[in-house]
């Protein structure tokens, strides 16, 4: 909204930012005001001030999982019609019948909200989870929804919903990134789903991969009373080169070396689960020095952003071995495994130590799979843009819910639908930010996260 | 210190906003949101609901269809207020939901404003409004070149510069000290820091023409081509996959990457080097081999658009649209893929001119790179090794002719002998419904007996055997299908004493030949097949044992697949006048629950079809999908079936409009092709070339080589969003200039280094930083850091590692193993100590260290790059192993030299160009003593230290 007094920095973001003068120059600017590059404007009071996007790659069966179907149940065998992208033109899908979930639901919490046996240990932390039963999706392909997820464009690359989540907010630690992703494996759609595209390059994702050198070049490869001796002698080169140029982009390269050298002792020590009590460890389903998985995934997102980190995504697997079951449901089983006593130790945890109120928790995937197949007696479900269930939980989101639904089948989204953009545009919310103004000048045009569309699920926010 | 951004704020924000009233605040901060929430939505820019644009002052003061909407100090006679209170039940603004409406807080605002004259500053019609036709005949940059004399003298640079710095009361920086200009201007044309020995020639030369000779030197080095290659390649967003879902290798690419390179360093007239990207295969069609292949190459600049989806061909309309998009951006400055789904919304490019653009694209047949839906490359274009070769572009229009030649031949004199569909899992002979007709069939020479598999409902890749036995009556010849099995990868057409046969598909009635050749299917070497994409295909099995794939496949064995559109045909051609009977059998061999297919027997009974199958088979054949291939191929673009498209309303290829014929853009005279049987690439080419836009982008590209910024600091914009020049007399008349001198790059480098500005020092007084806050004046050299691959090639140079040799094709596994899915698609980061232009670029997996140093963007046109300085970046100094290994290289070569200050010197020689200090020399003697270890680590350290520094990374 326009204002007759604008912020200062605001003001220099839109007239400087845009290429309208120098391109990628905006963050030494304002890095050497304030230290970092923090907080814009936001457009009205954030409720989620970090967020950690909990992301299963593959297409998790939403019938199978937090959405369920008792019609489904009891239809199974029955022969159904549906003009579906997956089975258009596919050889020997010409008749499709309703297929079961596999396992049971029960109602927990005392929202009642009704989940599969494949979650038992989210199933206890429904009470604070508002689940969207009506998610859908533009694209049927691994690839595209994943993009689509993440950027919100279903095939070209734009910056993803953490870089954007930086640009809004900043970091609040110079010593670690405002955007990190850790992830076993890539994805689909590889480095395109934590790129800052076109966004300035401060708020690209930086991958940790669980492991020996979680980020790339973070371990010392001499001892660090030697890379101090060798980074003061560079800053009196640094300094008499200086002495004749002033520019603060010089001065920036230079404070880039002292946050560089924090890094290599701070992301260790977010990484270092030593101080975490045994009971802590257990919560997350973690052996004591455990340095993998995703129990270690969750409880390294909780440490980063108590250190400040603004977006933490985890990814389960990658773009093999994952919830794609085709073959198979019984997959479902280990991948759940893997993920539901680290998602929801990461809930209490979060919730114990007072970080929900203020820190958005969201889980997704790409798209749901079919409650159809094209024999009842398919052991798998494919790919289903039409619907799926994520949810979210902590901070401004309304606890206990169950927001929008699927008809009898599962087959569609049919209560209060709630496309991609309207999610990106739910997260933006939460965080302050209007999707529709929280946007970048790139090419020419103003570029946002919600490309041309997206309504905030307003029934969800508490 | 002070900060010298700090100044772009204060300046800026007085440029914009001199002073405020209150009336401006009230209007601002309470009137403007008010009505961009309630009314912009439909009242705005130039289609606007009723004629009413509430978006300027002189909008609502002409009014819409009902008059003007404001009176000013009279609400209550103002339109704009009856319509918003609700008061006249005909006129309810804004229309729709109540949520919509004002509420009476915002009603009370806009009676306020009104009342109090309804200030208003908007006085032009908002940023956001687009250009029109007519105001684009006197858009700066459309206009044509002035007339100038050629020089090639930079005085005129100057001049226009200084005058503008002395209207503004500017003062220039000194000239530069020469061993930063040397260290500038050969970073700038190599991309390499000078050795010692350069700069020592040039400190002693104290001729006049020291610098230009330097220049010279440099133009003439072959890293130029290298240098300015890559800043081409940004802007073409070269890259070496595809970019669809599984990020497929281009193992061809690389002809074109070099070709750039090359055709900087023989200053190949930009015109033509243009000209040759966009249809070198039809302008060099004529030219030696030589020509022709460069022609071809050249092309490859299509050919690496990117590729979108699982299937390639269901989005193609994508690939198009990215070819428009950076053809525009290149070559003219527009955006003109922003028209794509809706006219454009601020330049007057319409849908209907993209898609006049569009129809020239989809009449150009693109090289398939393959994709997970549909297996390997195809299309790739021959180069001709040698004179037997026919001419590639005659190839194509003969293939087009004998194509429909053969067509018609067999629609016309087909004799069908026997037709039958054949259930799921059925076996039928070819005898089974009109047995006699396949009795005593008497054939001439030439003519064709030809069995054609169709699927059924359209489903495709059915497994469908096939047996055929032809046999002499009176004579004791006989010709089996069976016989070509161990021999079927020989050729297509198949040619021996089993007889000549031909593996066929038919799209649109058109036969053609299956050109891919696999020795290998689902890895197993007892399966080979000819095909085109995964279907259609014919496939044997040739070992005696059933092998097992996605069916049990019998022993020697021979099937067909149709595609789910095209069927698949096998046609006999007659080597003599004889009578036949003929036998066989059609079975389903992999039931899978479909319909099984149908065979059609027929009989050409015209002598001339065996011919041009034959002379279409031998020219149809195109090599080159084989890595083993002897005929070189090149990942480049020829002619396809000419055609016009139809606009894809809001973008959509389901919702097709009316057929938009090929022509220019509209606003340029909407020219339509000149050609009936071709794309009208040449038409395309030939009006790029010719437009005043063409030069000034290019110049503009040049100029900002050298001086970090463009004269439009919009380089890929150049219309009504984009900058106008703030010296835009200097622009016009460098792009003259360029026209004038042939387009020769070249001598637009000499012209443009060979100017005092170019020479300044970066050195300025703040005070005179102040006046020229973001340099837009020229009063002064802008710093700059070194780009991604001037720091790498810097590393590798002055450790002694770099290879300076010109580099091919990639290491790419062969095309027969690629397996790569969305799930596993290619990945791979190769290791070079060549020069870093040459470093394979991934679409899908950014280059991890060209990523960290900003490189380009391999999905789209990067006319600037970034600068970013990011805490990973430092970490990669402190860190990584390749920069400790090139330190520990610097640090051993050091070691032959006497003394500690010999080394030193020459590190910072090597480094930096000069000598050190007397206090440098004391800091690093004593951090040689102070750091711990023996020689190499101690030295190693140092060379870090000093690599690190902002001297060596930064340029001024």
């Amino acid at each position: 909204m326009p204002n007759s007094i604008l912020p200062r920095r605001q003001f220099l973001k839109s007239a400087v930012a845009g290429s309208v003068v120098f391109p990628g120059i905006v963050q030494q600017l304002f890095a050497e005001q304030d230290g970092t590059f923090t907080n814009r404007a936001s457009h009205f009071p954030a409720k989620a001030k970090r967020v950690i996007f909990l992301f299963m790659t593959g297409g998790v069966s939403h019938v199978d999982t937090f959405d369920p179907k008792p019609a489904l149940m009891r239809d199974h065998g029955k022969e159904i019609k549906a003009d579906h992208p997956e089975i258009k033109d596919r050889p020997g899908y010409e008749r499709i019948y309703l297929k079961r979930p596999q396992w049971e639901f029960k109602n927990y919490g005392e929202s009642g909200t009704a989940v599969s046996t494949l979650f038992p240990h989210v199933a206890t932390c429904v009470d604070d989870i508002a689940m969207i039963r009506s998610m859908h999706t533009s694209h049927s392909n691994h690839y595209n929804a994943t993009l689509g997820m993440h950027t919100g464009s279903f095939s070209f690359a734009r910056p993803s919903l953490g870089s954007w989540t930086s640009y809004g907010l900043g970091t609040l630690n110079d010593n670690l990134p405002s955007f990190v992703v850790i992830a076993p494996k890539q994805t689909y759609a590889g480095t395109q789903v934590y790129s800052n595209d076109f966004l300035p390059g401060v708020h690209q994702g930086t991958l940790v991969v669980p492991g020996a050198e979680p980020i790339a070049n973070i371990t010392p490869r001499v001892s660090l009373e030697r890379q101090q001796l060798e980074l003061s002698a560079l800053n009196a080169f640094n300094r008499s080169h200086q002495e004749s140029r002033q520019d603060s982009v010089l001065t920036a390269r230079m404070r880039s070396f002292e946050t560089a050298f924090g890094m290599q002792m701070a992301v260790p020590d977010a990484f270092d689960f030593k101080q975490e009590t045994a009971a802590t460890l257990d919560n997350y389903d973690l052996q004591p020095g455990q340095t993998t998985g995703f129990g270690w995934q969750c409880l390294a997102a909780r440490r980063l952003i108590e250190r400040g980190v603004r977006f933490v995504e985890l990814i389960d697997t990658g773009s093999s071995g994952n919830w794609d079951a085709h073959g198979d449901m019984m997959s479902h089983v280990s991948l759940a495994k893997n993920v539901d006593r680290p998602i929801a130790g990461l809930l209490k945890d979060l919730k114990q130590r007072g970080m929900l109120e203020d820190t958005l928790v969201v889980w997704t995937t790409e798209f749901g799979r079919t409650p159809f197949n094209n024999t009842a007696d398919a052991k798998g479900r494919e790919h289903h843009p039409w619907a799926f269930t994520s949810w979210m939980a902590g901070a401004g989101v309304k606890p206990g819910i169950v927001h929008g639904a699927t008809d009898e089948h599962g087959l569609r989204a049919v209560e209060k639908p709630v496309h991609v953009h309207d999610f990106h545009a739910t997260i933006l919310y939460l965080m302050g930010f209007d999707h529709e103004k929280l946007t970048y000048r790139h090419a020419g045009r103003d570029y946002r996260l919600t490309d041309v569309s997206g309504h905030v699920a307003q029934d969800i926010l508490s | 210190m002070k900060n010298r951004w700090l100044w772009i704020s204060t300046i800026v924000f007085f440029c914009i906003r001199p002073e405020i009233s209150a009336d401006e605040v009230f209007f601002e901060s309470k009137v403007r949101p008010l009505l961009v929430k309630h009314c912009y939505k439909c009242h705005r820019g130039k289609t606007t609901e009723g004629g009413l644009a509430l978006d300027s002052r002189l909008g609502w003061q002409k009014g819409g269809d009902s008059g003007p909407a404001i009176v000013p100090g009279k609400p209550e006679e103002s339109l704009l207020m009856t319509a918003v209170n609700g008061s006249n039940p005909d006129l309810q603004m804004p229309p729709g939901d109540a949520d919509d409406k004002l509420n009476d807080g915002e009603l009370e605002i806009l009676k306020q404003w009104i009342a109090a004259g309804a200030f208003d500053p908007r006085t032009m019609t908002e940023e956001l409004e687009g250009m029109s036709l007519d105001e684009a005949k006197s858009w700066w940059a459309f206009q044509p070149l002035p007339q100038v004399e050629m020089r090639a003298s930079s005085e005129p640079i100057d001049a226009l510069i200084d005058q503008v710095l002395a209207l503004q009361q500017i003062t220039a920086t000194s000239r530069a000290d020469k061993r930063t200009l040397i260290r500038r201007v050969t970073y700038d044309l190599t991309g390499l820091p000078p050795t010692p020995e350069q700069v020592q020639a040039f400190l002693s030369d104290d001729s006049p023409d020291a610098f230009s000779k330097v220049v010279d030197r440099l133009l003439d080095s072959p890293q130029y081509g290298v240098k300015w290659g890559r800043h081409w390649l940004d802007v073409v967003r070269y890259a070496d996959t595809a970019g669809e879902n599984t990020d497929r290798p281009l193992p061809h690419a690389w002809r074109y990457r070099n070709w750039v390179f090359d055709a900087f360093n023989r200053d190949l007239p930009y015109d033509q080097f243009v000209s040759l990207q966009i249809a070198g295969d039809r302008l060099r069609q004529n030219a030696s081999a030589t020509e022709q292949n460069e022609g071809v190459i050249a092309t490859g600049y299509l050919a690496i658009a990117r590729r979108f989806g699982h299937d390639i061909d269901q989005d193609i309309h994508l690939m198009h649209e990215d070819v428009i998009d950076n053809l525009g951006k290149s070559f003219l400055g527009l955006t003109i893929s922003c028209a794509r789904c809706h006219d454009h919304k601020y330049d007057p490019i319409s849908a209907k001119d993209y898609y006049a653009l569009y129809g020239i694209f989809q009449s150009t047949r693109f090289p398939f790179p393959g994709c997970e839906a549909k297996g390997q490359p195809r299309d790739l274009v021959p180069l001709i090794a040698g004179i037997e070769q026919t001419l590639i572009a005659n190839n194509i229009q003969q293939r087009l002719d004998l194509e429909a030649k053969a067509q018609s031949q067999i629609s016309e004199s087909s004799k069908r002998l026997s037709q039958s569909k054949v259930a799921e899992g059925g076996s039928v002979l070819l005898a089974a419904d009109q047995s006699e007709n396949l009795q005593q069939v008497r054939v001439r020479k030439g003519e064709v007996l030809l069995l054609k598999v169709l699927p059924n409902e359209g489903h495709g890749a059915d497994t469908t055997l096939v047996e055929w036995e032809i046999t002499e009556v009176e004579g004791n010849r006989s010709w089996n299908l069976s016989a070509v099995i161990p021999t079927l990868l020989h050729g297509n057409p198949n040619v021996s004493e089993n007889g000549t046969w031909c593996f066929l598909y038919f799209t649109d009635g058109r036969p053609r030949f299956l050109t891919e050749k696999y020795p290998t299917v689902e890895q197993r070497s007892e399966l080979q097949s000819w095909s085109t994409g995964e279907t259609p295909s014919v496939l044997v099995n040739r070992s005696d044992q059933d092998v097992g794939v996605w069916t049990k496949l019998p022993p020697t064995s021979f099937f067909v697949h149709p595609g789910p559109k095209d069927p698949v045909g096998i046609a006999w051609i007659a080597p003599v006048d004889t009578v036949v009977n003929v036998t066989g059998r059609v079975a389903d061999a992999h039931p899978s629950g479909l319909d099984g297919v149908t065979f059609e027997l027929s009989h050409v009974t015209s002598p001339e079809v065996g011919g041009f199958l034959l002379a279409l088979g031998e020219i149809g054949a195109v090599p080159g999908s084989e890595s083993g291939s002897i005929v070189p191929v090149a990942y480049a673009v020829v002619e396809g079936s000419p055609q016009n498209a139809s606009l894809h309303q809001r973008g959509d290829p389901e919702k097709p409009g009316d057929v938009v014929p090929r022509s220019w853009l509209s606003m340029f005279g909407g020219e339509p092709i000149s050609t009936e049987t071709g794309s009208g690439r040449e038409d395309l080419a030939e009006w790029i070339t010719q437009h005043p836009l063409f030069a000034r982008v290019m110049v503009n590209r040049i100029w900002q080589g050298h001086f970090v910024q463009g004269l439009s600091t919009t380089p890929n914009d150049f219309g009504s969003r984009g900058n106008r020049p703030t010296q835009l007399q200097l622009l016009n008349w460098l792009a003259a200039q360029f026209q004038a001198n042939g387009y020769s790059i070249k001598a637009m480098h000499r012209l443009i280094l060979n100017s005092q500005a170019y020479q300044r020092s970066c050195q300025q007084e703040m005070a005179l930083v102040e006046e020229d806050v973001i340099n837009r004046y020229l009063s002064r050299f802008e710093r700059r850091r070194l780009s991604a691959e001037e720091i790498r090639d810097s590393l590798l140079f002055v450790a002694q590692r770099l290879d300076l040799s010109i580099d091919g094709a990639h290491p790419f596994p062969p095309e027969s193993s690629w397996k790569f899915t969305q799930h596993d698609p290619f990945n791979a980061v190769y290791e070079s100590n060549r020069r870093s232009a040459y470093l394979m670029v991934q679409r899908q997996r950014r280059h991890p260290y060209l990523a960290l140093f900003d490189g380009a963007d391999p999905n789209s046109s990067t006319a600037t790059r970034q600068v970013t300085t990011v805490p990973t970046q430092a970490l990669y100094f402190f860190n990584d192993p390749f920069f400790h290994s090139q330190a520990a290289a610097f640090a051993i070569n050091l070691k032959s030299l006497q003394s500690d200050e010999q080394r030193i010197n020459n590190a910072f020689q090597k480094l930096y160009q000069r000598e050190p200090t007397m206090t440098e020399m004391e800091r690093t003697v004593h951090f040689l003593q102070e750091y711990p270890g023996n020689f190499d680590e101690k030295w190693s350290a140092l060379i870090r230290v000093l690599m690190a520094s902002n001297e060596f990374l930064y340029l001024d």
